[in-house]
């Protein structure tokens, strides 16, 4: 039994190995030339689709996209898509952290996007101008920053910026200092870890009275993860756990996880838009011109991405940017092809 | 007689002397070559894997914020603002450690007696297969196995919050499950070994086949099994993604196995997961838990070795 065990096992392993070799990552394709020029009668017959050339089946070559795990499922959703529609290509999509995603695209260079959950800092952008990049800003969606706890809680179901913060930097640590009326059990704290762009916005939103980031860090007793999975898991375990992240991760685990009100106010559509809700942001990819020129593939992804969020962004778990960014993110991109 | 002797005298025999140099043979050199390079590249890797650590490790140690006394008594780890106190990793690694040898021992150990002294030479030979399969299981799914199987049925024994989803008590129990199949064929080895004669030494007293097998064969094997211990210890403190998926995902000094905690590998595992910076105090962080988990397994090999030494017998 263990012979005949063996063998198999070498075997798969060895077709593993095979099949791996198999998947060496093909080189990058020499860019198309141009098409020809089409004669006079030609023109006159059909004139030509100036977008015909930034079609998914029109391009080839690979995109490289890294960054906000809050916009990751967008821009996987939109890479599935594309790939859907003809595209022959890789989009490769890492789910690092808005801070780690710069990176990669201001300093080491190695990305065409990032995807980004808050603005560009100019720290940034001088990074990206000391390798020669000029940032281009493509604002695609709004995120609101869901707080949630578990649909077991039937306790809690608003809390002020000013409560949230007391419970992350551990001026409060049991729900009865909340509300007297609230069990005295120990909250559980589960929070992004610092590589994320939702703890970046997090910090900013909420911490900046309680002692900042260094006291979310400090905090006794949290759990922090990049992977917003974690997260949901930690707090759905328990009915005294609370901890934040990207609207889409919540809109995935309505079952059995709770949004809380955020100053009374209920994360939707409609508080997002008029501007109420208090922890909305806004998300973006960024690229160059230069890239964009270089690389049409990228050009063709972000229009595509661009042109397909309205059927797609409620889906993911967000909300649609309002529309003079929309219109904003369309004229930077024809700015980027330079149109 | 002695005519006959005599009238056929011995002629002398002459030998062609052979000549017995060394034949050099281009096919033996190439294979002894390549034999002797197999074993250097072993020695190297081992040596470059320290040389790397320690180098990372050492840029690490020379930062003005860091001190040998403050990393070694400290109680909080994160580097983001300053704290570098391993102690809270260690505590989370020993904790965890210490439940999976809690519950791999004396299952391995009884699976081993069981196998070697009582199982029919059938039985044997289907149980210790199955055994080992279980040593094949990826690691990762055993982390999963611990956050959504038996997390949720320890919460039924403890009330309210006691238990936090991710706990150090599941990460432990399963990490013993993932040794236990090490312990128990290793024992099983050490334990076969022992000599038949002495089983019929004690036969013969009028001892019982559980005396025999306590009193007499598991003493002998002693020092096998206490290798197989200490490997089986060195496992469950190098293990990573079970510890990584249920035991928590935050730095906290606790020996309580009811709390969320991370360890050694489990941050390693979880800071490695978002982009670093190189040259920052959090990237050579990483490689001083690193050097701090290498010198923990290197130690348990010395004593290993120490047990193995001591604790032989020769019986043949």
């Amino acid at each position: 039994m263990s012979k005949i065990f063996r063998t198999s096992m070498f075997l798969f392993v060895a077709l593993s190995v095979a099949l791996a070799a198999c998947g060496a990552p093909a080189t990058e394709a020499a860019p198309a030339t141009e098409a020809a020029p089409v004669t006079e009668a030609a023109a006159e017959a059909a004139p030509e689709d100036p977008m015909a050339m930034y079609a998914p089946d029109a391009v080839e070559g690979d995109v490289i996209t890294a960054g906000s795990s809050t916009v990751f499922p967008v821009t996987e959703r939109m890479a599935e898509l594309f790939q859907q529609e003809g595209f022959a290509g890789s989009v490769t999509v890492d789910s690092i952290g808005t801070g780690a995603g710069f990176e990669r695209f201001c300093v080491a260079g190695e990305s065409d996007i990032s995807n980004a959950s808050r603005p560009i800092k100019d720290s940034e952008v001088e990074q990206c101008q000391a390798i020669g990049r000029e940032p281009l800003e493509f604002r695609v969606a709004t995120d609101a920053l869901a707080v949630v706890v578990s649909a077991e809680n039937d306790f809690v179901t608003n809390l002020t910026i000013e409560q949230i913060g007391q419970i992350y930097s551990g001026e409060i640590t049991t729900w009865d200092q909340v509300d007297p009326s609230f069990p005295a059990e120990t909250i559980q704290i589960y929070s992004p870890g610092s590589d994320s762009g939702t703890f970046d916005y997090f910090v900013e939103a909420v911490m900046e009275d309680h002692g900042g980031e260094e006291a979310l860090l400090a905090r006794e007793g949290a759990q922090y993860s990049e992977d917003d999975n974690v997260l949901v898991q930690g707090v759905v375990g328990s009915p005294y756990a609370i901890g934040y992240f990207g609207y889409a991760y919540y809109v995935e685990n309505t079952d059995t996880l709770k949004a809380l009100n955020v100053e009374g106010v209920e994360p939707n559509q409609e508080d997002v838009d008029n501007g109420t809700y208090p922890l909305a942001r806004p998300l973006y990819i960024y690229s160059t011109a230069a890239i964009m020129q270089e690389k049409p593939q990228v050009a063709a992804f972000i229009y595509f991405y661009l042109t397909n969020l309205e059927d797609n962004i409620i889906d993911v778990g967000y909300f649609p940017a309002p529309a003079a960014e929309f219109e904003q993110a369309l004229k930077n991109w024809e700015l980027g092809v330079g149109k | 007689m002695e005519e006959n002797i005599k009238s056929q005298p011995m002629e002398p025999q002459i030998f062609r002397q052979f000549d017995l140099k060394k034949k050099f043979r281009i096919g033996e050199f190439l294979i002894q070559g390549s034999l002797f390079l197999t074993g250097i590249l072993s020695i190297f890797v081992t040596l470059a894997i320290v040389y790397e650590l320690g180098k990372e490790a050492l840029l690490f140690f020379v930062d003005p914020d860091v001190t040998l006394v403050k990393f070694f008594t400290t109680t909080r780890w994160q580097p983001g603002i300053g704290q570098y106190g391993i102690v809270a990793l260690v505590s989370a690694t020993l904790t965890t450690s210490f439940i999976a040898i809690l519950i791999s021992l004396p299952l391995g150990l009884a699976s081993a007696i069981y196998l070697s002294e009582y199982a029919s030479p059938k039985a044997r030979g289907i149980l210790k297969p199955v055994l080992e399969i279980l040593a094949g299981i990826p690691t990762v799914v055993y982390g999963y196995f611990a956050l959504l199987f038996v997390t949720p049925i320890l919460k039924l024994f403890f009330s309210g919050n006691q238990l936090q989803t991710y706990n150090m008590l599941s990460a432990g129990l399963v990490m013993g499950i993932m040794i236990l199949p090490l312990i128990a064929s290793m024992s099983e080895d050490s334990l076969s070994a022992v000599p038949r004669a002495l089983r019929e030494g004690a036969y013969a007293m009028g001892a019982t086949k559980l005396e025999t097998s306590t009193q007499v064969v598991l003493p002998a094997a002693l020092s096998g099994i206490g290798a197989a211990v200490i490997i089986g210890i060195s496992r469950a403190v190098g293990e990573t993604m079970i510890v990584a998926v249920a035991a928590g995902a935050g730095p906290n000094f606790s020996f309580n196995p009811l709390d969320a905690a991370e360890t050694m590998t489990g941050h390693i595992a979880r800071i490695s997961g978002g982009d670093l910076s190189y040259n920052t105090i959090d990237y050579t962080s990483l490689f001083a838990i690193a050097l701090m988990l290498f010198l923990v397994t290197l130690v348990l090999n010395l004593i290993s070795q120490w047990v193995v030494n001591k604790f032989r017998e020769q019986y043949e």
